[in-house]
């Protein structure tokens, strides 16, 4: 020891014995790279949620909640009407929140349903509180707007659909609508002003005053209107535009409906006129580099494809179809161009006429498109579809009917993965059949007749549940009537359903502060 | 003809009453009339007084009598002629003036007519050269200046052309006018001793009189009272406050009344700031004695009143005539700045004396003032320590080139930073905490010193936390030159040891990712090394001083009191046997920051995981817990900024080097031991993962580079010796600077390379948007969303951005959970009541800084509850549709945290006063107890003990 410290590499020795000793140390407690995995989120059932059914004078609305949902809940059914406050005076901010104030007052009365006793009803609301029933009600002409509002079980995927159904008139046809949820930025498309009546159905369910601004691209670009197409929504009011007003001269139109605040329940229905079919847009996909649009029902006719590219870009969109039997892209139309601002309309009768489909559209830029899908017979009837996203957590369609010559069909694509769904009909009343299981292989569109449950023919909902592993499904239902006039036809795009919520995990972190 | 007649007042004077009696009887010009006044003296001076003018020439007076009461007394029995040229010599009894003082006074009388009051020049009683007055003057602060240096001699070079025109003379062998004395009605009676002259030559000078100093005449006085050579019996208070009183009360009541004004202020600011020092200079009986001679005067406005009202003739008038001879008002920067010279040159920091200057030397001292700046310059850029100092903020300005100038500071662990120095000290002091959802911890001690800082830097936090944190290099490089002056002599080796420090990974790292209580721990740092060594040799100073900066430091990184205690342990094992008194001061040196910091050590304690943590956000991305070996060998701890692993090799090339040196073997090894210490420490730490954040081993690291590079850097001077041998020598010798030198230049050069940014960002976004800070009313909050990697993280601000400290406030435990699980609620959009949860908590808005996820957006414009109020690019903004109620403070106050504040604070003084430098111990309370202020004898004494320090 003594001759190691009086050597002159004596210290030399240790100290590089000791770094030796700290490398093995810091070596052997190194730890094994983790992999780093985010936190997924959680599914939790919704806990509340708002339709409003956008004119459903002289239709038949169907209330649905699939079920499954455990627990205490319920839903109501009632008029949106506007209730008359004291000082309340345009759009004061001031106003609006006394209004909200005292409905809260009122709220706390009702205790159990917050969100239907919002708005102010001119009759009793109608009480739904079992889930997995249907209900249906034929509404008298001029009434207004419906809000649809579940709470606690009621809740997990509520949902509410208007349908109308004339033999003759100018409104000859099916035209149906699902109830949607009012939000602050709505997309439509489909034929403008100078081709059919186009009017829009505003309605503020809410407590909160909304200011709602309307901006249309037409073929020619955006329409910009030299009146201003911004308006004001009390709590509780409704409101139709008609949307020649606002731009008298497109033959096609892309419509997008946004809140700078509050939020606005809206809807848009196409009459043709006499003969020529009448049905509502469905609310399209936000604008996205791809679209899917499914919902096509393998019935012959006319089918008009619209897109529209609402930036500031011209683009190229690249169309294919999934089919029956694969996806393709279709003869002569392989691609069609847009310009910036505007919307363009393109017939793909020859390439998907008759068959059952989807169309997938992918651009460049974010585009926005939909379809019309025009019935057989000498009095035509006319339907809509558009854009609509995947439906991961489920779908549900509250109204279907099924009669001698009337059929519910539905549209089911899987144009990237293979797909599995579980599917259930909800009947009227009585109990529900087994649920089925339904395959879509990758890239196909699967068309199924649906047969109702006994004893609810004129009427029954479906709940679609995709499987675990699944790839995205899209689709849509038709109602296919055939009259001796001609066909009447109406189709509703699936949305994906409210019955899930997905909880993200959260953490109380001060450094949320920090970019 | 003139008549002259002598008062001799006598108080316990015999010692010196003989020799003055003797001197009055030589005097060449005779005296008319000699009267003795005796008061009350027990040592037998009436005695010598009535045997030298006869029994009924003395008059016998109480004790308690004043000097000007005793010649009233006199002059009131004695008629006064009013055609007879009468003049009163007034004498001391310690006070020999020589043979022909009377005749000199009364031939400068002929010669200026107007000359009311004539004195001699005042000589030391025992050392018969050295010049006690030529005249007094005052300055407008009240401090006497004689304008003569400490201990000088007469060699005749004030006595210029005979006669001098001064404010006042002394009354030891004050020549007066009796006419005069009866028209200013004399000496005030108010002003038993001290300053009684001054007030009475005042009053001559301003009712235009002219009061000389005749330096042929001269006199030896003992100053006896001043000096507390006899007892004072005219008043019970000590001498030195009984002197600055009445030196204010006599400036206050001679003063116009504008001028008066400006005095007050001054001379309370002044009192304060004098107070403030001596207390520093650890004098607490002259800062008391400092305040209790204001209050006296502040507290008596009557007397004050009286007194100027006494006064009022002629005292507007005459005050030009007086103000020519007052103190220039530049004397008192000139003394400041006398004082922290020799406060920075080692010496005691208040010279209680004050220097004296002449009033008119002003020129002289300018030519002076410029030659030795030139001086001052040349020194300070050719002194390596400023060179290196420059030279590092060159390479940390080229290196924060981003960081140096524009918006908020943060990213990291540094909170955007908001708010000054008063929103910290509120943070600190409150004991109910309304940020986010409320909180009723103590703030940790870290925002206090924080507080501190700011303060100093006029209440800018910004500021203080870019010096401290961005400054950081060139602050470490500073700080260990100037600590190793003691250990390592060999000035290149100290350039290079500082340089290399301050550039260290741990440097680049904690300025990268934002973690000032690194940068701070990492400035202290080779301060606390320099003080152990002291600390080792037994100063019980340095154990304060080390333990109130070991305070510092665990505040912000408690890892480090860790670290030191080890070591300390070690010392003590170690030295403790060998010196005395090493314990004690070790103990005191560890001891301080338990003491200063103990409440929140105890909740440390109780989770010791938040040890291996520090001040500021704790985020994941900031450290890597799977850092290697090398990485740790080579002192680099991971995470943002470091620089590539080989930079450091030279260091430790050299250091292992060092190893094969013979001499300093002792201290090589203690600093490879340190170093491997640190290194085991550092691999621990950074293993190891406290509440989801793996710990940052930069503190051991800057640990271990510390001993590591004092190994290296004390057997440097070996390689001029090196160098000077052969020629394989030398070249090994250049081998060895080339590779030593690398270190510091690749680290600069890579840093420089690589920029000192990210995560830490200038114009970081104000968390907190402006229309949520108009629109919240007082007490609601703003709930910050913010998805990141599929994690929804929040937080709540309430009307502002966090403060530095507020993040390491805990809520209640129930309340966040009740909360974030309303926060899930509603990101997931699932409806229900979760907003109304969050408008409990008084949440009026939701913002979501962008760029804005989507989904989110879609799913907060979906919930009824809320209002957007903008979305953009930049973030969206949420109002909850209905107001939230302010969530109300809980009644009544946290007494024992107050009680604890206040404790702390007294804690803190006392170890500050403690630990600064100031006179020593023993010879100075002796001093003090002695002297009074201006006395020229503790004068001397001050200038000896500056010169042995």
């Amino acid at each position: 020891m003594k001759s190691l410290i009086e050597n002159r590499f004596g210290l030399l020795v240790l100290v590089l014995v000791a770094l030796g000793a700290l490398y093995g140390v810091a070596y052997a407690s190194r730890p094994a790279p983790a992999a780093h995995t985010p936190p997924k989120p959680v599914r939790a059932l919704m806990e509340s949620l708002t339709t409003v059914c956008p004119s459903p004078g002289g239709s038949r609305v169907s209330v649905v909640t699939p079920p499954g949902a455990q627990g205490q809940g319920s839903a109501t059914v009632g008029e949106v009407t506007r209730v008359p406050a004291a000082g309340e005076d345009g759009s004061d901010g001031d106003a609006a929140k006394k209004d909200a104030q005292k409905k809260d007052a009122k709220k706390g009365a009702a205790e159990g349903n917050d969100e239907a006793a919002k708005p102010g009803k001119a009759a009793e609301p109608e009480r739904l509180d079992q889930p997995g029933v249907l209900w249906q009600r034929d509404m008298k002409t001029g009434t207004a707007p419906l809000a649809v509002a579940g709470s606690g079980s009621m809740a997990a995927g509520l949902e509410a659909t208007q349908t109308a159904r004339l033999d003759a008139g100018t409104q000859r046809g099916l035209a149906s609508v699902r109830c949607v949820e009012p939000g602050s930025d709505a997309w439509f498309i489909g034929p403008g002003p100078a081709a059919a009546a186009m009017t829009l159905y505003l309605t503020n369910a809410d407590s909160a005053p909304a200011n709602v601004e309307v901006m249309i691209y037409a073929g020619e670009g955006p329409v910009l209107s030299d009146r201003g197409s911004g308006m004001v929504l009390q709590p509780g009011e409704h409101r139709t535009v008609k949307l020649s007003d606002l731009a008298p001269s497109p033959l096609v139109m892309a419509v997008n409906v946004s809140t700078s605040g509050g939020r606005v329940a809206a809807g848009i229905k196409a009459v043709f006129g006499r003969d020529k079919g009448v049905d509502w847009l469905p609310a399209a996909a936000p604008p996205a580099k791809q679209v899917v649009i499914p919902g096509v029902p393998g019935v012959a006719g006319l089918r008009e494809l619209y897109v529209t590219a609402p930036g500031e870009q011209d683009t190229v969109v690249q169309v294919k179809a999934v089919l029956k039997d694969g996806s393709y892209a279709l003869k002569n139309k392989e691609t069609v161009d847009v310009l910036a601002g505007s919307t363009s309309t393109f017939d793909l009768s020859t390439g998907i006429g008759g068959q059952p489909a989807a169309l997938v559209l992918t651009a460049d830029v974010p585009i926005v498109a939909g379809m019309k899908i025009t019935g057989t017979g000498l009095s035509q009837d006319v339907a809509f579809t558009a854009g609509a996203s995947p439906i991961d957590l489920g779908s549900v369609v509250a109204d279907n009917r099924v009669a001698r010559k009337l059929a519910s069909r539905l549209v089911l694509s899987a144009p990237f993965a293979e797909a599995t769904l579980k599917l259930q009909l909800v009947p009227k009343k009585g109990a529900a059949p087994e649920p089925v299981e339904v395959k879509v292989p990758a890239a196909r569109t699967k068309e199924i007749k649906l047969t109702a449950p006994p004893g609810s023919e004129s009427g029954f909902s479906v709940v679609l549940q995709p499987q675990p592993g699944s790839g995205p499904v899209y689709g849509g239902r038709a109602l296919v009537e055939d009259t001796p006039g001609g066909q009447l036809i109406t189709v509703q795009p699936l949305a994906p359903a409210s019955i899930w919520a997905l909880v993200p995990p959260t953490a109380d972190s001060p450094s949320a502060v920090l970019p | 003809m003139q008549s002259v007649t002598a008062i001799v007042v006598a108080h316990d004077g015999a010692r010196w009453l003989k020799e003055t009696l003797a001197a009055l009887r030589r005097q060449t010009r005779p005296l008319d009339r000699v009267v003795g006044v005796d008061n009350g003296s027990r040592d037998g001076s009436g005695q010598l007084l009535a045997e030298a003018f006869g029994g009924a020439n003395v008059l016998t007076m109480p004790r308690s009598t004043g000097f000007g009461e005793a010649v009233h007394e006199v002059l009131g029995r004695l008629p006064h002629d009013p055609r007879a040229d009468e003049w009163v010599w007034l004498l001391h009894d310690d006070c020999a003036p020589d043979a022909r003082a009377l005749q000199t006074l009364l031939w400068a009388a002929e010669h200026a007519p107007e000359a009311a009051i004539l004195g001699p020049k005042l000589l030391d009683w025992l050392d018969r050269r050295v010049l006690l007055e030529m005249g007094v003057t005052v300055s407008r602060s009240g401090m006497r200046e004689t304008g003569l240096e400490p201990r000088e001699y007469d060699q005749g070079q004030h006595d210029g052309e005979g006669l001098l025109d001064v404010l006042s003379v002394s009354t030891a062998g004050m020549l007066i006018r009796r006419d005069v004395w009866d028209q200013l009605s004399g000496l005030d009676p108010e002003l038993p001793l001290f300053r009684d002259d001054l007030d009475l030559c005042w009053r001559a000078r301003a009712m235009g009189h002219r009061v000389l100093n005749v330096p042929e005449a001269v006199a030896w006085h003992a100053e006896a009272a001043a000096r507390r050579r006899r007892r004072l019996a005219v008043s019970d208070e000590h001498p030195r406050r009984l002197d600055r009183r009445n030196a204010l009360l006599v400036i206050m009541a001679n003063l116009p009344f504008g001028a008066l004004i400006r005095s007050v202020f001054r001379n309370i600011l002044g009192s304060l700031l004098r107070t403030v020092l001596f207390l520093v200079a650890k004098q607490p009986a002259n800062a008391l004695d400092e305040v209790v001679a204001l209050g006296s005067i502040i507290g008596r406005p009557g007397r004050l009143r009286r007194a100027r009202r006494r006064r009022r003739q002629g005292r507007k008038q005459g005050y030009p005539a007086v103000a020519r001879l007052l103190t220039p008002p530049g004397a008192a920067f000139r003394r400041l700045a006398d004082m922290v010279q020799s406060f920075v040159a080692g010496a005691g920091p208040v010279d209680s004396a004050g220097r004296h200057h002449a009033a008119a030397e002003t020129d002289e001292d300018d030519g002076e003032d410029l030659l030795s700046d030139s001086g001052l310059m040349q020194r300070l850029f050719t002194s390596p320590g400023v060179l290196l100092c420059l030279a590092l903020l060159a390479v940390t300005v080229a290196a924060e080139r981003s960081l140096v100038y524009g918006g908020l500071l943060g990213g990291g662990s540094l909170v955007p930073i908001t708010g000054g120095a008063s929103d910290l000290w509120r943070l600190y002091t409150e004991s109910h905490h309304v940020t986010g959802l409320g909180s009723d911890t103590w703030a940790p001690p870290y925002v206090a010193l924080l507080a501190l800082v700011s303060t100093v830097f006029l209440g800018k936090t910004w500021l203080a936390v870019s010096v401290l944190l961005l400054g950081c290099v060139p602050l470490a490089g500073i700080s260990a030159y100037v600590a190793t002056k003691k250990m390592i002599s060999y000035t290149p080796a100290r350039v290079w040891l500082a340089a290399t420090y301050a550039l260290l990974p741990v440097a680049t790292g904690a300025i990268a990712s934002g973690r000032l209580g690194t940068a701070i721990v990492f400035v202290l740092l080779p301060v606390y090394a320099s003080l152990a060594t002291r600390i080792v040799a037994g100063s019980r100073r340095a154990a304060w001083g080390f333990g109130l900066l070991l305070a510092v430091g665990t505040a912000f990184v408690p890892l480090l009191y860790v670290l030191v205690a080890v070591l300390g342990g070690l010392a003590a094992v170690s030295f403790a046997g060998v010196r005395r008194g090493v314990g004690v001061a070790l103990a005191i040196g560890l001891g301080t920051p338990l003491v200063l910091l103990f409440p929140w050590l105890a909740g440390l304690v109780r989770d010791p995981g938040r040890i291996l943590l520090e001040s500021g956000l704790h985020d994941i991305a900031l450290s890597d817990p799977g850092l290697g070996g090398e990485n740790l060998l080579m002192l680099s701890p991971g995470g943002p900024g470091a620089p590539p692993v080989w930079v450091t090799a030279g260091l430790v090339a050299v250091a292992l080097a060092a190893l094969l040196v013979r001499r300093h073997q002792m201290v090589v090894a203690i600093g490879w031991g340190v170093m491997v210490f640190g290194v085991l420490v550092a691999i621990v730490v950074g293993r190891l993962t406290v509440h989801g954040v793996p710990a940052w081993p930069g503190v051991p690291l800057a640990f271990a580079a510390t001993g590591l590079l004092v190994a290296a850097a004390r057997p440097a001077r070996w390689i001029g010796e090196f160098a000077a041998g052969g020629m394989l020598r030398r070249a090994a010798a250049a081998l060895i600077v080339v590779v030593a030198f690398a270190t510091p230049l690749a680290a600069a050069a890579m840093w420089i390379k690589s920029g000192a940014e990210d995560p830490l960002r200038r114009g970081v976004r104000d968390p907190m948007p402006l229309l949520a800070a108009v629109g919240s009313a007082k007490g609601q909050g703003t709930l910050v969303l913010r998805p990141r990697d599929g994690v929804v993280t929040y937080t709540v601000l309430r009307g502002s951005a966090p403060l530095i400290g507020e993040s390491d406030l805990a809520a209640a435990e129930d309340a966040s959970q009740r909360f974030g699980t309303a926060v899930a609620g509603l990101a997931s959009g699932r409806g229900g009541t979760y907003a109304r949860t969050l408008a409990q908590y008084g949440v009026q808005f939701v913002s979501v800084p962008g760029p804005v996820d989507a989904t989110l957006h879609r799913t907060l414009d979906s919930e009824p509850a809320l209002v957007r109020m903008s979305l953009s690019a930049g973030g969206g903004l949420w109002k909850l549709a209905q107001p939230a109620p302010a969530p109300p403070p809980p009644p009544g106050g946290d007494s024992a945290h107050r009680i604890w504040l206040w404790a702390q604070a007294t804690l803190l003084l006392v170890v500050v006063i403690l630990a600064s430098p100031g006179a020593r111990a023993a010879e100075a309370e002796e001093q003090y107890a002695d002297v009074p202020l201006e006395e020229p004898r503790g004068r001397r004494r001050a200038g000896e003990d500056r010169v042995r320090v």
